[in-house]
This record gives structure tokens, C-alpha cells and sequence, in this order.
């Protein structure tokens, strides 16, 4: 089976590191990128990964911004938020964008790595634009 | 009302107000307010009364005077017109017969009796020839050839055509007047006169019979102030009295004089042909029967006025402060309860700010944690290998309790918003309790749930129903202090309320307290501890919601809390 490819977009880049070394051991493919301007420049580059997770407070571009740029451009590409707001202001409104789930640092293993695989699935069965 | 005027207003208000906020003292506002409308109220009244009462008083003052003045007139008048009578019949007595006739003692005192007949006043009738001699008499005296030349009236007489003597003592010891006329004998160049002695009781009873009921006293006097007739005040007839003003010929004359501290009117006015001065004395109106009813009145008017006015102005005085009272109170309510909302909000904003400080730091040792973990997963045995496996399982743990801490903290900042959604009411009461699980535990107060189960979720605030029942378990906790229990119940109270009660084992209230429970800034605990706005603002809030909250307590059996909630409460 192919391996997913993981793009994590975090400002904190030790979370973001160890992130995914952990994800790598559980056989995703993970790139860590610490805001959202080289974000968007790792996805113009020949990196294409199928789900991206990506932190909402962040100081360049906040995620929201992000997330309508990747969608706009990269619509197949699945994104997952990773917020610690809390669901009332972060999450619903980011679902309505686009976004395919959010999660709740510190984030839980297990859950992440189920609602990954729940992302490729719905990409993997969308046809969808490059 | 001009604008000056109500600046002037506006402004007086608003130092009231300004003093009445510094010094909170309602009392002193009261009394000032108190003195301002006593002042606008009594001001007028007695402007009014002082004026109406002086007005009339001048009114009085005039009429009395013209009355008196027209009184003399009319008296005057008529004695006048009854000496002209008098001395009428005297000439034509004189003209009538001729001289000779007349010296005919027979025929002067057939005459007499005539003249009696008609004038019973008429005491005597005899003539005087022109050297002064009395040569006929005919009268009850022996006056036959008495000689009057030296009397001053005789001169007077043959000067003028007609005399009229003061009144004055005659030989019968009997007061009594002449009327003199002269006239001239036929044949010879003389003159010889008539006279007749008059009664003075004559004249005393006609001015009696001029005297109407308005005059306390009426009557004559010389000019050097001998009575002529009886005086009511002053004496007899012949009687001396002080005669001050001198009364101008042919004018009244009004003057005021005090007697035993009655005020009296008197008249003078002097009688044409006659030695005589006529003298009325009249009462003032002061004495009068008019002024003491106007002042008996006036002063029951102004009486009942006044203690209208008292009445009015203490209900209104009242009325006022009690109104300025509450909306000050409520002012000050709203003001706490904005402070104490901005108090929340800037914690809320604190908590949160904390919390997402806190959550980066987490995320990464939980990561760093896993990791560990997934690391030791594929590395064989080591030494140690197990403890360190439990010890990163530590660390998760406790970074799972920060989690529901700050996750808690969050959602606690969140509620600032107002947002209407279907809430699990025994869900939240247990989120609720979550915040106080450690101070209950701490206190050893227990809690207990007995919950229905089948609640139908309810339509409202999730952060102000905490906030509702975060205040009464907060009150419950702090009146049990230590050692107590807590129950909490959730009943369907009907189709479209339910009840939420919370029950303390703490030490009750007593009535007058329960009356109070829900007054801003009431609070049973010491000063400093404890704004006395918790239940007051829960109270707003249950309101706000469309629900209804009461209190249920007895001394030593600890209190009740219901709060209804209506199922789908919609705000209009």
C-alpha cells in the first residue's frame, strides 16, 4: 500500500518534529513546515502530500488563510486543523472552509492517525483536480 | 416656563442629586426636598392670605369711613332740618300775630298751650322788648320784666333774625335751650324778640331717634365741648369733655381714638344755626362682625391648606425618594453587574490567553512522550526498559489531566457569547460541579445527583445557565462552610418547564432573610466578604432566560434552590 503523504504546517517546529517522527514510525510520510508562506511554497514545489495538518494560530498567516489558499489552488488535498481554541470558534467555522476535520491539541495519537486515514480515504475516492 | 427658569431648575436638580450621590444620604435629600416644596407651596398661600386680608382690610378701612361720613351728613341733615322746623314755628308764631296781640298776656299764654299741644317740648314763651326787658311771660317761671341786656345771646340776637341758644341749666334745674327770633315792631323803628324755651329732652329724644344701630353713640356739644344731649361714652348732659379737634365749619371731621383697647371712629360735624357740634362714634370694623368671620375664615382656610399641603408634601417627598432610591439602586446595580461582567471577561480572556500558553508547551510533552513510547515499542529489553515505559505513562497521564484543565478553562472563556442551543441540562450541572470538585473536596461536601434521566434537552444559554448554577452551589458551598451535603435534583416539572433544585445541609435562613435573598448588595456574610450581587444578578439572569427561581428554608433545616426553566424559551 502506498504510504500517505503528511504535510504539518505548525509555528511550534519541536511539536511539529516530533510529530512527525511519530507519524513516520506509523508509516506516514511527514514533512514538517513551520508557517504558512512555506507551506504554500512546499505545495508549489513537487511536494504533494495528501492531507495536510495544519495549526490554526499561527504569525505570518493565520490557518484559516492558509487553508482557503490550499483549498483554492489544491482542492483534492485534505486538511485536518489542529487547533487548541476549542471547537465552538475553530472548528466549525474551518469545516465550513473546507477543512475535513480539526483536533484538539495536545493531540491524541490514535485519534490523528484515524481521522488521517478517514482523509485519504475521502481523497482517494474523490477524483479530483491537481 | 421660561428657559432661565428651567436651568435654573435643572440645575438646582441636579446639585440635589449630586449632593444626595455624595453623601448617599436620603435623609438630607428628604428634608431639602421637604423645605423646597414647602417653600413653593406655603410661599404663595401666605402671599395670597397676607394680601387678600390686607386688601380687604383697606376695603373696610374706606367704606367704614364713607359710611360714617354719610351718616354725619345724613344727621346733620336732619337736624338741621328739624331746628329749621323749630325755629319756623317760633318766626311765624312771631309773624302771625301782631305785636300787640302778642303782649297780651292771655294771648301768649294761650299760645304756649297751642305751641305745647303740637311741640309738647316747648316750655316757655315770652317777649323781650329791644332794651332787654321781658315784657309778656308765659311759662312755669316768674320771669315777668326780667332783664336780658346783658346776656351775650341778646346782642347776637338783634343781630341776627334768628338765635339758638347751648343748652344749659335752667331754673327748674332742667337742661334746656332758647330759640330767639327778633322781629320788628310795626309802628316803631324797633325790634323786639321772641323767645322760647325748649326742653332739652326734646332734642335729646329726635337725636336719639337719628341714631341707627351702626353708631355706638351719637349726641351734640358745644363748641368748648359741653355736652348738649347724653353721650353714651362721655357723660351726661352738661358734662365736660375733652374736645380736641375743633370740627371745621360746614366739614365732617373723622377722627380714630382708643377706649378700654376698642378702636373707635368719631364724627364731628357742626350744625348750621346752632351752637352745636354733632359727635358720632362709630366702632371699627375690626370690631365688626364681618372682619372676625373674614378672619375666622381665612384663617380655617389657611389652616386646612396647610395641613392639605403637609399631607401632600410628605406622600410626595416620599413618593420621590423612594423612586430616587430604586433607580439609584438599580443604577448602581447595573454598574456592578457591567463591572462584574468586565471582571469575567477580562478573566475569561486570562484563562484563555493561559490556556493556549499552556496547550503549546503540553502538545509538545505529549509528543516528546509518544514518541518515547513508540521508540521503546520497537527497541528490545534494556535495562530499566519497564520503569521508563511507566514513567513516560505518568507523564501522559498527567499531561491528560492539564488537558481537562485547560479544555475546561477554555470553554469557561467561550461563554461570554450569548448562544441560544439544546442543552443536556444534567450534562452541564456535572460540568458545572467539575469547577468546584476540588473546593468541595477540600471542604468535605459531598454531592449527590438525582437526576431524571429522560430531561428533554432545553433551548437556551449554555454559558449563563453555568454561570446560574455555579452562583447557588457557590452559596450553597459557602453557607455549609466545612462537612455538608449537597443535592442536586432535576425534575420535569411539565410539558414545558423543568425544575432544577439545589439542596445545602448549611444553617438556613430565617423569613427576613429569605425576603431579602434576591436585593442587590444583601449579604449575609461579613463585610469585605462578598459583593452581595451573586443571587441578585442569578436572579436577572433566570429572568432573562424566561424562568422563574425560589428559596425554600428554615432555620437549622438548610435551603432550597428551584430554578424553573421554560423547554424552549424564546426571547420576543
Amino acid at each position: 500500500m502506498e504510504k500517505i503523504k503528511l504535510l504539518i504546517v505548525d509555528d511550534e517546529e519541536e511539536f511539529a518534529a516530533t510529530l512527525a517522527e511519530r507519524l513516520e514510525l506509523r508509516g506516514f510520510i511527514s514533512k514538517g513546515v513551520s508557517c504558512g508562506n512555506n507551506a504554500l511554497e512546499a505545495l508549489a514545489s513537487n511536494f504533494s502530500p495528501d492531507v495536510v495538518l495544519l495549526d490554526l494560530k499561527m504569525p505570518d498567516m493565520n490557518g484559516f488563510e492558509v487553508l482557503i489558499e490550499i483549498k483554492e489552488k489544491y482542492p483534492s488535498i485534505e486538511v485536518i486543523m489542529l487547533t487548541g481554541h476549542g471547537a465552538a470558534t475553530g472548528g466549525k467555522d474551518s469545516k465550513e472552509r473546507g477543512a475535513f476535520d480539526f483536533i484538539m491539541k495536545p493531540v491524541d495519537i490514535i485519534e490523528l492517525t484515524d481521522k488521517i486515514k478517514s482523509a485519504y480515504q475521502k481523497k482517494e475516492s474523490n477524483p479530483g483536480k491537481h | 416656563m421660561t428657559t432661565a427658569l428651567k436651568k435654573k431648575l435643572t440645575h438646582f436638580l441636579s446639585i440635589a442629586f449630586f449632593l444626595m450621590d455624595k453623601s448617599r444620604s436620603y435623609r438630607r435629600f428628604r428634608i431639602m426636598f421637604s423645605g423646597v416644596m414647602f417653600v413653593i407651596i406655603f410661599a404663595p398661600l401666605v402671599v395670597v392670605t397676607a394680601l387678600s386680608s390686607f386688601e380687604y382690610r383697606e376695603l373696610l378701612l374706606k367704606e367704614e369711613r364713607t359710611q360714617l361720613h354719610w351718616n354725619a351728613e345724613g344727621a346733620q341733615k336732619t337736624i338741621e332740618a328739624f331746628m329749621t322746623k323749630l325755629t319756623s314755628v317760633v318766626k311765624f308764631v312771631s309773624k302771625d300775630r301782631g305785636c300787640d296781640d302778642l303782649l297780651d298776656q292771655y294771648v301768649i299764654s294761650k299760645l304756649l298751650v297751642n305751641l305745647k299741644e303740637e311741640y309738647p317740648g316747648f316750655v316757655d314763651l315770652g317777649i323781650i322788648d329791644y332794651n332787654g326787658i321781658q315784657q309778656v311771660y308765659a311759662g312755669p317761671f316768674r320771669l315777668e320784666g326780667y332783664d336780658y341786656s346783658e346776656q351775650d345771646w341778646f346782642e347776637k340776637v338783634l343781630a341776627r333774625e334768628v338765635y339758638i341758644s347751648e343748652v344749659f341749666m335752667g331754673f327748674r334745674e332742667i337742661p334746656h335751650f332758647v330759640i330767639a327770633v327778633s322781629f320788628k315792631v310795626p309802628d316803631k323803628e324797633e325790634y323786639w324778640i321772641l323767645r322760647a324755651s325748649i326742653d332739652y329732652e326734646k332734642l335729646q329724644k329726635y337725636i336719639s331717634t337719628i341714631n341707627t344701630g351702626a353708631s355706638k353713640d351719637i349726641f351734640l356739644v358745644n363748641r368748648q365741648g359741653v355736652l348738649q344731649t347724653r353721650s353714651n361714652f362721655f357723660g351726661e348732659v352738661l358734662e365736660q369733655y375733652s374736645f380736641s379737634s375743633m370740627a371745621e365749619k360746614g366739614k365732617i371731621s373723622i377722627t380714630e381714638s382708643k377706649l378700654d383697647g376698642v378702636s373707635y371712629l368719631k364724627a364731628y360735624v357742626d350744625i348750621k344755626n346752632t351752637p352745636w357740634v354733632l359727635g358720632i362714634v362709630k366702632e371699627e370694623f375690626i370690631h365688626g362682625k364681618e372682619w372676625s368671620s373674614f378672619q375666622f375664615r381665612r384663617r380655617l382656610i389657611f389652616i386646612g391648606c396647610s395641613l392639605l399641603a403637609m399631607v401632600i408634601i410628605y406622600q410626595l417627598v416620599n413618593f420621590v425618594t423612594e423612586r430616587l432610591r430604586e433607580s439609584n439602586e438599580k443604577r448602581d446595580l447595573l454598574m456592578m453587574e457591567a463591572e462584574h461582567s468586565n471582571k469575567l471577561a477580562s478573566v475569561g480572556r486570562l484563562a484563555a490567553g493561559v490556556a493556549h500558553e499552556i496547550n503549546n508547551p503540553l502538545a509538545i510533552i505529549d509528543q516528546k512522550a509518544g514518541l518515547m513510547t513508540d521508540l521503546f515499542e520497537i527497541t528490545g529489553d534494556f535495562e530499566h526498559k519497564e520503569k521508563l515505559i511507566k514513567s513516560i505513562d505518568g507523564i501522559h497521564n498527567a499531561v491528560e489531566r492539564c488537558k481537562v484543565i485547560t479544555h475546561r478553562l477554555l470553554g469557561f472563556a467561550r461563554r461570554m457569547d450569548v448562544v441560544y442551543e439544546r442543552i443536556d441540562i444534567n450534562a452541564l450541572l456535572k460540568e458545572v460541579l467539575g469547577f468546584l470538585e476540588q473546593e468541595a473536596l477540600f471542604n468535605h461536601i459531598y454531592f449527590e445527583f438525582v437526576f431524571d434521566e429522560n430531561l428533554p434537552m432545553i433551548l437556551s444559554d449554555r454559558g449563563q445557565l453555568q454561570q446560574i448554577f455555579l452562583n447557588i452551589i457557590n452559596n450553597g458551598m459557602d453557607a455549609i462552610g466545612h462537612d455538608g451535603e449537597m443535592v442536586l435534583t432535576t425534575t420535569l416539572k411539565d410539558n414545558t418547564t423543568i425544575d432544577v433544585s439545589i439542596c445545602d445541609s448549611g444553617p438556613g435562613m430565617n423569613p427576613e432573610i429569605i425576603k431579602r435573598i434576591f436585593d442587590p448588595f444583601f449579604s449575609t456574610k461579613e463585610a469585605g466578604k462578598g459583593t452581595g450581587l451573586g443571587l441578585s444578578i442569578t436572579y436577572g439572569l433566570v429572568k432573562k432566560l424566561g424562568g422563574h427561581i425560589s428559596v425554600d428554608s428554615e432555620v437549622g433545616q438548610g435551603a432550597t434552590f428551584t430554578v424553573s426553566l421554560p423547554v424552549n424559551f424564546t426571547q420576543e
